[in-house]
């Protein structure tokens, strides 16, 4: 029963994310905005729409949606929501989650190349480029979990509060930071990408999904909503894991996830692209650090 | 004894020059069938009862004891040996047809016999207890392959990459041979068997390295790697195939059986666990080397034979974990990182192979393997495409396929080391390394298969191609079996690559049967039920897609030309600019060379250009320049007392007679 309502849960976060993102967006810069389901509207009104497909596509083409959102849905059963058993879960599935997030990325690029569309193919090539370098950042967030709580499946890890000092917590709270991070990279967002526009100002994502239309579309949108809230709760469990471990802190938390991608969004512009590489690297850099850092703490040397 | 080798070389000889230009391949395929159902049925046997199987044992001609036996690890690189064996043996119909009206018969059965002699002396090399015997396949293998490799010895650039194959490969003999005469002259015998009591008593580290700079040649480690990416594009498809699936393998087995001979502690300084380090580091190298340098090729098979070298990075991570785990009393480490190595071993001889076959196939369809002439192959080869994109999920270590047990059985290993808290950072260094490669395998194989399957066609020689004919799609029914075994039923698999893997990590307080039955095969279970449910929900969200389209309209239009009307095949994305983000942050690897013009930025219409860019290996370009300069400048001074003056030669004669002279009467000689 548990774990059918965390399974609930996570699909609710999910739906609501995006929907926070725009508000908080549409708050901060004055205006009203759109209601904080409009985009399940959208989703909704394309899933009834017609599709095209282009003569150049393969049948490629039209199995990548259901892999895209099959592997990001298997993933998101694996996470647990505070203290709530998620439905999946067995020792060393935390590389499985990461393996099925690369298997959505793969069947994506591969969809944008069989469009044969230059454009896409720029996109493609960003995604799977920027997709490898972030990759050490969730391995090495996940390894250091996996050190600090001695488990090594999402339920074990997160499945009691744990006692840890002043130190850890830091630790722990930086760990979301660049869950966050992980969060933007792999859902395209300022400073990596403005998924805002098509063409002129978005490079990666959206640009490698141009010619989807319909139900096509509306399954991009599901999976693209599935990774992120996996991402979002990892970070809320993270901070919430050396405090009030429970799902009812946990699930309004990873909700101020969007909140904060939402502020930054509306207080920065896109970086320049050349300088992506960089921001990635540097992010799996400090993951690696924090690891390194939790190392020393568990072994009881003090940093002064 | 000598005579049993001959019989072993001249029987298929015989039997394929014999035959009819049309039967050769046929003969081939019996004599290699013939061998490998022997050895499989053998080998199976071995692995059920688990008792060393003596095949034969024999005098020695030189060093020690010889015998040919099989133990558990012998069994199962027979039993992969033996089915890539067989694959190349029939896809090398399909493939060889094409040159069947333009080479004299005895080419093909030259290589033929080379094929079946590369075949026999690898089961050789795995079944050999050591010394002579095992130095002696050891060398028919090289020689048979470099046979192989020439195969196309019209062109200068194979005879260069064959040749440069021979050289390096001999300087891994070379190593070979003083390990043994090492081993040899301080034991008394040259098996692996000797090794241990060697290492206890003398100092075993430097010994290890001399095994393995021998083994590490073969198998393609950096910085020994510049053979690979040499040889493979030269070589014909079929050839690179058995070479990188199976043959590199043999180093990686050598690795194994020398490491694991290591004693934990000599003279009071631990031993393993640096010896682990260095093989984990060196596998982490050779693993990000290989793909950051895969994903900048261009030529399909410069980019596989890369590849090649990534995975044997993998497998060497998996080997350094399990030796820094067994040095530490880590059981799960020690038997992950072992069963892991030994399970990609297996493993990327299936999807290598295949992968190696799709291009072969595309090869004899369109006569080039450069990535950028092709795209939209899919639609004229799509029985090859599947395969090829079964491989490409495969080699990327995704789940619902093979290539995704074994990297998990090494990342199982490596986080539990983290999580226990006794291998901390070297457990992490092996794990950020091998997300590292994973993520950027999915780049260079999307690269890949994107450009070469997808879009549309750069080339009339793509629409024009056919589908490739049945000898070679059915010889990929092999590895296909292969990959969709393993990655669907990972439980079994696992169980029996663990029984292999437990010998050489020892257990320290519970036993293998208990191992199976908590940590790891409820976690095998967790990845079989994922990859199960992984084919059910993807089906079932695309037969929902399917359905709910069915009431709405589906219309073909054309790609969206982002507002320009008239775009091209030539405006895709090519597989260099696919790469070039990584180039812009890779580029002090390569020594990139442009050749042509490029197209000047003041050109308002710009006129045809050609221009072609390539992405040379620093390493092994200092490797082989190096030694092509040190070569040249002793020869140059040697060609010094070559003046041409014959009186010269004359005292050269006189002053040859005197020193000999000198040296009798001083009783020297």
């Amino acid at each position: 029963m548990k774990e059918l309502f965390n399974t609930i849960l996570m699909i609710a976060i999910a739906l609501l994310l995006g929907g926070v993102i725009t508000r908080v967006r549409s708050v901060l810069s004055g205006r009203r905005g759109p209601s904080i389901v409009q985009h399940l509207h959208n989703v909704a009104l394309l899933a009834r729409k017609g599709s095209v497909y282009s003569p150049t596509t393969s049948i490629l083409f039209r199995v990548a949606p259901a892999v895209y959102m099959g592997s990001a849905l298997l993933a998101l059963l694996f996470i647990p929501i505070g203290n709530l058993d998620p439905l999946l879960s067995f020792r060393g599935d935390v590389v499985v989650f990461a393996y099925l997030l690369g298997l959505g990325r793969l069947s994506l690029v591969l969809a944008a190349m069989d469009t044969g569309s230059s454009f896409e193919g720029m996109g493609a090539s960003r995604e799977a480029l920027y997709g490898a370098l972030v990759e050490p950042a969730l391995f090495a967030v996940v390894a250091t979990l996996a050190m600090v709580c001695g488990y090594t499946s999402f339920a074990d890890i997160f499945s009691v509060a744990r006692d840890l000092d002043m130190q850890m917590t830091i630790v722990m709270v930086l760990l979301a930071y660049v869950l966050v991070k992980v969060y933007t990279v792999e859902q395209g967002r300022v400073p990596v990408d403005d998924p805002r526009t098509h063409l002129e100002l978005t490079m990666i994502h959206e640009v490698m999904v141009l010619d989807y239309s319909g139900i096509d579309m509306a399954m991009i949108h599901c999976a693209n909503w599935f990774k992120g809230a996996a991402l979002a709760v990892l970070a809320a469990n993270a901070v919430m894991l050396p405090l009030c471990f429970k799902w009812w802190t946990v699930a309004p938390l990873s909700l101020l996830v969007a909140v904060i991608v939402g502020v930054v969004e509306s207080s920065q512009a896109r970086g320049k692209l050349v300088r992506n590489t960089t921001y990635i690297l540097t992010v799996s850099a400090l993951a690696a650090l924090l690891l390194f850092v939790a190392y020393l703490l568990t072994l009881n040397i003090q940093i002064s | 004894m000598p005579i049993i080798y001959l019989i072993l070389l001249i029987l298929p000889a015989v039997l394929i020059f014999a035959a009819p230009l049309r039967a050769k391949v046929w003969t081939a395929v019996g004599i290699v069938g013939a061998v490998a159902v022997a050895v499989c049925v053998a080998a199976i046997g071995v692995l059920v009862e688990g008792t060393p199987l003596t095949l034969w044992q024999g005098a020695s001609v030189a060093f020690g004891v010889e015998a040919i036996t099989m133990d558990r690890l012998s069994a199962l690189f027979s039993i992969i040996i033996s089915l890539a064996a067989v694959a190349t043996t029939i896809y090398s119909r399909g493939y060889l047809a094409h040159y069947l009206d333009k080479k004299p018969a005895t080419h093909f059965s030259l290589h033929y016999t080379s094929l079946v002699v590369l075949y026999v002396s690898m089961i050789g090399v795995v079944t050999a207890v050591g010394g002579f015997c095992f130095l002696f396949c050891w060398e028919m293998m090289t020689i048979a392959s470099f046979l192989l490799i020439i195969f196309d010895a019209d062109k200068r650039k194979t005879v260069r990459a064959a040749l440069s194959y021979l050289v390096m490969m001999h300087i891994g003999f070379a190593a070979l041979l003083a390990g043994f005469a090492l081993l040899y002259a301080r034991t008394g015998e040259a098996t692996f068997a000797a090794l241990s009591g060697y290492m206890s008593a003398y100092a075993p580290l430097p010994l290890f390295a001399l095994f393995v700079v021998g083994f590490g040649m073969k198998a393609g480690m950096f910085p020994m790697h510049s053979w690979l990416p040499e040889a493979h594009p030269a070589a014909p498809s079929h050839v690179s195939s058995i070479m990188s699936g199976v043959m590199i393998k043999t180093g990686i087995y050598g690795i194994i059986r020398v490491a694991f001979a290591l004693p934990v502690e000599f003279a009071g300084s631990a031993v393993m666990m640096p010896a682990g380090a260095i093989v984990l580091a060196l596998g982490i190298v050779t693993g990000l080397w290989g793909i950051i340098l895969a994903a900048l090729q261009n030529d399909i098979k410069r980019l596989l034979a890369y590849s090649s070298m990534e995975n044997i990075g993998i497998i060497l991570i998996g080997v350094g974990a399990a030796l820094i785990g067994k040095s530490n009393g880590n059981d799960t480490l020690a038997l992950c990182g072992m069963a892991g190595a030994l399970l990609h071993t297996i493993n990327h001889s299936f999807f290598k192979s295949m992968l190696f076959f799709g291009a072969g196939n595309i090869y004899a369809q369109t006569h080039s393997t450069s990535c950028d002439t092709f795209g939209g192959l899919a639609k004229s080869m799509p029985v090859t495409a599947i395969l090829f994109l079964l491989a490409t999920v495969a080699i990327c270590a995704l789940p619902p396929l093979n290539g995704f047990v074994s990297e998990f059985t090494i990342y199982f290993g490596l986080l539990d080391g983290i999580s226990g808290g006794s291998e901390v950072l070297s457990s992490a260094c092996g794990l950020i390394g091998l997300a590292l490669i994973g993520g950027l395998a999915v780049l260079t194989f999307s690269k890949l298969f994107g450009t070469v399957f997808l879009g549309a066609p750069r080339t009339h020689e793509v629409v024009e191609a056919s589908e490739a004919d049945t000898f070679s799609l059915g010889a990929c029914a092999i590895p296909a079996a292969g990959i969709l075994v393993v990655g669907l039923c990972p439980v079994p698999v696992f169980r029996l690559v663990a029984k292999v893997a437990a010998p050489f990590v020892p257990m320290s307080e519970r036993g293998l049967e208990w191992f199976n039955a908590h940590s790891m095969s409820e976690a095998m279970q967790g990845v079989m039920l994922t990859a199960w449910l992984l084919v059910a929900i993807v089906v079932a969200l695309y037969l929902l897609k399917r359905r709910a389209q069915r009431d709405r309209s589906v219309r073909m239009g054309a790609t969206w030309g982002c507002g320009f009307t008239q775009p091209t095949p030539r405006m895709q994305y090519t597989g260099e600019s696919f790469s070039e983000g990584l180039q812009s942050i890779a580029s002090s690897l390569t020594k990139d060379t442009g050749k042509g013009e490029a197209v000047d930025k003041n050109e308002i219409f710009p006129s045809v250009h050609e221009f072609e860019v390539k992405h040379r290996d620093k390493v092994s370009r200092l490797m082989n320049e190096w030694w092509t300069a040190l070569l040249a400048q002793i020869n140059r001074r040697v060609m010094r007392l070559r003046t041409g003056n014959i009186s010269r030669y004359v005292s050269y004669a006189l002053l040859f007679m005197l020193i000999v002279a000198v040296l009798s009467i001083l009783n020297l000689i």
